[in-house]
């Protein structure tokens, strides 16, 4: 056994215990799927093997000896890396200053020829490409995890820790990805793979770990669990996806002509995007991440401005409408960040009146509190909001924010709902209770525009699929007319 | 709340431990030093509340910005303008209401500015604020030394007629009336801020702007409105003082010096809530007049009272750095 933990329990200062009583171990040589929900404890386990958190009890075995890292530097000294989900790049740098610059840290004194020639020469054996030379924000970020894998290879580890290094990739970087993990295998490089992702596990992994709500439930053989068992194992229970019934699309509510948006840098980020909306219909929009998603669902919510084009909702211009007044128009907006949608540091009540201020004051613009209140109460209740509403938003956890702030935007009945990234980061059961959401706020006659990098969820979702590629609509059309090959080349920029 | 009384108490014993141990090093008797501190800070309420009055206006000064997330370090300088404007208004018109209005619009407009420049030049509010705050300081000390001292007693300005005087508001129990003029002016803040539209804006601005921009609410007004709101309340405090309290500013300026500078301690020992800043104006009163006492009877240094409100807000942060250690951890 390369990795062994036993008994691994971590209680948190606050008193939240992430991990109780944890069995882990992984083989040399094998790549270990360590598979949960959002909080299950996955990260935390990891980063407690890393040396970056210290266990509250239990010990941490690492080839055949006991140890106790004092921090990640002295992991490393092992030959343990973790990459994490945010890459520690400094984006600014070239490729070869950044691995300059990380393998300064444990090798100080080391000549940047010799770092080129050592990542050259891993190229040459894993037979994978990174451009050296290239600024690192310049890079997709398929590419931009490639130099972060081969950061960590620079210092020879025995063992690599990946924390869900797909969620932010196109399918075809993803297919990129697991052949670079099995070259890596094939070097005898163990690894651990964090995910939510049944598809991944049994894709990529020999053997599989599932822990839920900080405990272990088991480790598997891979070929000899199905997905379903895995998902029960995971969430505890069966979970039947969301149905999408038969479209029934009413009249136009939407039209959008040849919009223009530019981006903080003053780039154009979105380049003429056309479109129209109907009710009763949920459009799509996927692409990769950054590939001007965010700026045109700021210029449609009003909250960036829009450089030329024509937004019209329900025949009226609302290009030049300012975000208050859209919505009140009947406009609301998801965004994908919560850290944008809701204000973490206030609690339920004024959250709950955020993006409708106007509709909760009383004479002389006084904020009429027992109304706030009541509304709060109300999206707690249809919603299913764990949390008490005077506790500050930030203690929720990620589930519960995101349920008030979906449940937030649906409780004001919009006619057309705009929606980011409704499901980013949460567990099964929170996707599930967010999708059913939207498709019975769609069944109502209502419109949505659903902007998301999860290709899963455009598929099970939407109506009608639009791929958006460097500002432009690579491809507009019907579901149906989509396979999860022809979106993964519209999204990386290819015609199909 | 209870977490926040909790850490405040915490605060003030733990330095009142802190200065305690260092008086006892320093030789002096310290348990006899606290006694009169406290004794005499509190042994003439009327005093204790002329004292409190222009502290809780320049606490607002700073808290107002501050829960907007901007921080204004100008509190001085607005209030040296509330004063000068206030008093000369009162010269020429004899009427206090209107040298009141005059002492605000001052301090407003002086804050209005820094934070313009801030908005649309995007510089340091903490910058501007500290050279307006000098540039009003000798401004100041040289209009009263040559134009506007008083001939007859020429080591202070020209003073408040009587008319404009604001004097006590209930006689015979000796309550000034300047202080229940800032005890509701900070009363109106809270309901600004905790009950209405407008303050409403205001915090989410200052607590996220992203989510603010998100919202529709437009973070620059927001942060010109606090700042606007802040000038204005320093301006009142030093309106205030001179006409309920010295009717005329002395030309060392003494009497003004340094009350915006305790304003923040106030602000920041109030929790930047105006209602916490009422009674952290008054604790912080009775040290300032208890440490005067002291000076005179146990001949201890005039800083003790500075040293101990210096003490009371670094470690009224610390909570913040547990925190930080905690998190990271």
């Amino acid at each position: 056994m390369l990795v062994e933990m036993r008994g691994i329990t971590k209680v948190y200062p606050d008193g939240v215990v992430a991990l109780r009583g944890v069995d882990f171990e992984a083989s040399e040589g094998e790549i270990h799927g360590l598979l949960g929900e959002n909080g299950a404890g996955k990260t935390t386990l990891m980063r407690i093997l890393y040396g970056e958190i210290k266990q509250t009890s239990g010990e941490v075995i690492f080839s055949g000896k006991a140890v106790s890292f004092k921090g990640p530097w002295d992991s490393m000294r092992s030959g343990i890396s973790m990459v994490y989900q945010r890459f520690s790049l400094v984006p600014t740098m070239s490729v070869i200053e950044n691995l300059h610059l990380y393998l300064s840290s444990l090798q100080s004194g080391i000549r940047i020829e010799e770092v080129r020639k050592r990542a050259e020469e891993i190229m040459e054996r894993l037979k994978f490409r990174v451009p050296l030379e290239a600024n690192v924000e310049d890079l997709a970020v398929g590419v931009q995890q490639r130099a972060e894998i081969m950061k960590v290879l620079l210092s020879k580890p025995k063992l690599i820790i990946l924390d869900e290094p797909t969620s932010v990739l196109t399918p075809i970087e993803i297919r990129e990805l697991f052949r670079i993990l099995k070259e890596l295998k094939e070097d005898g490089i163990t690894i651990i793979f964090i995910t939510h992702k049944l598809k991944e596990v049994k894709e990529i992994t020999d053997r599989v770990t599932i822990l839920r709500k900080g405990e272990r439930v088991g480790t598997y053989e891979t070929p000899s669990v199905s997905e379903e068992e895995l998902a029960v194992m995971m969430v505890g229970r069966g979970i039947t996806p969301a149905k999408r019934g038969a479209p029934s699309l009413g009249r136009e509510v939407m039209r959008v002509e040849d919009l223009w948006v530019r981006d903080d840098r003053g780039l154009h980020a979105v380049k003429g995007v056309s479109f129209e909306l109907h009710e009763g219909e949920i459009l799509g929009i996927a692409g990769v991440q950054g590939n001007g998603q965010l700026e045109l669902a700021e210029a449609l919510a009003g909250i960036r401005g829009v450089e030329r084009g024509r937004i019209i909702i329900d025949g009226k211009d609302i290009t030049n409408l300012p975000a208050e007044a859209r919505y009140r128009e009947g406009l609301a907006y998801i965004p994908d960040s919560r850290a944008v949608g809701l204000v973490l540091e206030m609690n339920l009540v004024e959250n709950s009146i955020l993006t409708s201020l106007r509709d909760f004051l009383g004479k002389g613009s006084r904020i009429i509190w027992p109304l706030a209140s009541s509304r709060a109460g109300e999206i707690i209740e249809r919603f299913n909001v764990i949390g008490s509403l005077r506790g500050q938003v930030k203690y929720l956890s990620g589930g519960n924010q995101q349920r008030l702030l979906v449940g937030r935007e649906i409780i004001k009945a919009p006619r057309v709902l705009i929606v980011s990234e409704p499901t980013q980061g949460l567990d099964l059961a929170a996707t599930e209770f967010i999708r059913s959401t939207l498709l019975k706020f769609r069944e109502e006659g209502r419109s949505i525009i659903l902007i998301s990098t999860d290709l899963d969820e455009i598929f099970e979702l939407c109506d009608r699929i639009a791929v958006i590629y460097e500002g432009r609509f690579m491809g507009m059309g019907r579901n149906e007319n989509f396979t999860l090959e022809r979106l993964g080349l519209l999204m990386g920029g290819v015609n199909a | 709340m209870r977490k926040v009384i909790l850490e405040v108490s915490l605060s003030i014993i733990l330095s009142f431990l802190i200065g305690y141990t260092t008086l006892i090093l320093m030789g002096y008797d310290a348990t006899k030093v606290f006694s009169i501190v406290i004794r005499e800070g509190l042994s003439n309420p009327t005093y204790l509340m002329i004292r409190s009055t222009p502290l809780i206006l320049t606490a607002l000064a700073f808290s107002i910005p501050s829960l907007v997330g901007v921080f204004n370090i100008g509190g001085e300088g607005q209030f040296y303008l509330g004063a000068l404007s206030s008093l000369l208004i009162a010269h020429i018109t004899g009427n206090s209401l209107l040298s009141i209005i005059t002492g605000m619009a001052a301090g407003g407009l002086l804050s209005v500015l820094i934070a313009v420049i801030k908005v649309k030049r995007g510089v340091n509010e903490v910058v501007t604020s500290i050279m307006f705050n000098w540039i009003i300081y000798f401004s100041l000390l040289y209009l009263i030394s040559t134009y506007l001292f008083d001939p007859l007693m020429p080591y202070q300005s020209i003073s408040v007629p009587k008319t404009a005087r604001i004097d006590y508001l209930i006689v015979h129990i000796q309550i000034p009336a300047i202080f229940p003029i800032a005890v509701l002016t900070s009363l109106v803040m809270y309901f600004l801020l905790y009950h209405s539209a407008l303050g409403y804006k205001m915090r989410v601005v200052g607590i996220s702007p992203k989510a603010a921009r998100y919202a529709g609410f437009d973070p620059e007004s927001s942060i010109i409105l606090s700042m606007l709101i802040g000038g204005a309340m320093g301006g009142l405090g030093g309106s205030l003082l001179i006409l309920g309290h010295t009717h005329a500013i002395d030309s060392t300026m003494s009497g003004l010096y340094g009350m915006g500078f305790a304003g923040i301690g106030a602000g920041l020992l109030g929790r930047n809530n105006p209602i916490g800043i009422i009674l952290s104006s008054i604790f912080l009163s009775m040290l300032i007049i208890g440490g005067e006492a002291a000076e005179l009877r146990a001949r201890v240094p005039t800083e003790l009272a500075d040293a101990l409100i210096g003490m009371i807000v670094i470690v009224l942060s610390a909570p913040y750095i547990v925190r930080l250690v905690r998190v990271r951890r």
